[in-house]
């Protein structure tokens, strides 16, 4: 047992990733705002969704703003509370906008003290009826002021990922296991074509093989967030997509070159070499190829992800135990592999 | 062992029905904020690191085979 301990951190970062992962709350934020098409000079009321929001329990009235950039801006006419995740806000847009443009889009922003602020960004578009001098008189400034802020942990609330910002414990970090796993695996191949002593070869074999497991989970994972946030499976348009793909492929035959040696020696000699040039192609295809392209993909061409308040300290305090978790319980399974591939191949030899 | 087999798909199946029950439904799998997609994340997860785990139970099966056999 004391040898052990590691798998048994492992199992209990995973737990508790599990659990933080799942039980943490997303922040309270809007889902939807119905009408999203104004048009100035109009008294518009917007049906405001909100998500995991408390409107009717709150002790401060919600307050309501139409946010046209940092100096302009104007607060809500009147507010109706359907119930807790439902309010009618009532605005009477001016009739000259601050702008030359015909079409200027708007961020809403709501508050209250339960919630804290929430913003719907650049969602409303506002369309000019009638053509007024910009710096004539007539729009009044509401400056957001006093915002409240929500306390207690929770994930950040963001359009397109919602609740699947959680996946970053999950598919993410096998993406980040499966890295240290084959560099471990590389490391091995060089050992053994250092000294030629055949365990390096079998603990290189099996990290390879749970790192592509790893992979494929994590390809499987990433295909079904696709069908539901791009509704489509797999799409050869995402760089980012195809290059893994090519990388997993490289790795398989990998496998497929092994079992094609009779003679252990020679194996493990050409599966080093050819390790060694997988990891060599793994790099490119993974980390530079798919940041030169825009992409659809959470982190690349402004989607959210591994920045600022896509991973926020709530999220850090579960993202870094979970790839520790994921790693600690890869090299538990290597293991596990790397002794039955010794065991065989002293079975072998008799 | 066989029935043991039988067992086993009739489980794969199971979990592989209900994860393309929930993926082809988009209003089920949209609703509550998407949290149905994280549900079948963890659920492929599972399945793969427990197929995985037969695999290499059925490669010791062969082994110990083996050594008995000698």
């Amino acid at each position: 047992m004391r040898k052990n301990w590691w798998k048994a951190l492992g199992v209990v970062i995973l737990i508790y990733t599990y659990t933080a992962g799942l039980l943490i709350p997303l922040k309270p934020g809007i889902l939807s705002v119905n009408p999203s098409n104004l048009n100035s000079g109009e008294e518009v009321t917007l049906t405001v969704i909100g998500y995991n929001t408390f409107f009717t329990k709150t002790e401060s009235e919600l307050r309501a703003w139409i946010k046209l950039d940092n100096e302009h801006a104007i607060s809500a006419t009147k507010i109706e509370l359907v119930n807790d995740t439902k309010a009618h806000v009532s605005f009477n847009i001016p009739s000259n906008l601050p702008t030359e443009d015909k079409v200027t889009d708007a961020s809403l922003v709501i508050d209250n003290d339960q919630d804290g602020a929430m913003v719907l960004p650049s969602k409303l578009t506002i369309k000019k009826t009638i053509d007024v001098n910009p710096n004539a008189e007539g729009w009044t400034n509401a400056p957001i002021t006093d915002l409240n802020r929500k306390t207690g942990f929770s994930f950040p609330f963001r359009g397109i990922l919602y609740e699947t910002i959680r996946n970053t414990y999950f598919h993410v970090c096998l993406w980040f296991a499966m890295i240290i796993l084959l560099i471990t695996s590389v490391v091995h191949s060089f050992k053994y074509l250092r000294n030629f002593r055949m365990e390096d070869d079998q603990k290189s074999m099996s990290f390879t093989m749970v790192g592509t497991l790893f992979g494929m989970l994590g390809i499987i994972t990433g295909s079904i967030w696709a069908k539901d946030t791009w509704g489509t499976y797999w799409t050869w348009e995402e760089v980012k997509l195809n290059m893994t793909a090519i990388a997993l492929l490289i790795y398989l035959a990998y496998f497929v070159l092994r079992s094609s040696f009779d003679d252990y020696e020679k194996r493990a000699r050409i599966a080093a070499v050819y390790n060694i040039f997988a990891f060599a192609a793994l790099i490119p295809l993974i980390f530079v190829i798919p940041r030169l392209t825009d992409s659809l993909h959470p982190g690349n061409g402004g989607n959210p992800a591994m920045g600022g308040e896509d991973l926020d300290n709530t999220m850090r305090m579960v993202f870094y135990p979970a790839i520790i978790g994921w790693t600690l319980v890869g090299v538990w399974i290597s293991q596990i592999v790397f002794r039955i591939q010794r065991l065989k191949e002293k079975i072998m030899e008799f | 062992m066989k029935k043991a087999k039988i067992f086993l798909q009739f489980i794969l199946f199971f979990f592989c029905s209900n994860l393309i029950a929930q993926t082809e439904n988009p209003d089920f799998a949209r609703s509550i904020g998407k949290i149905y997609v994280v549900v079948a994340v963890i659920v492929a997860i599972f399945i793969g690191i427990i197929a995985f785990l037969i695999y290499l139970d059925r490669k010791l099966t062969k082994l110990e085979n083996q050594i008995n056999n000698k």
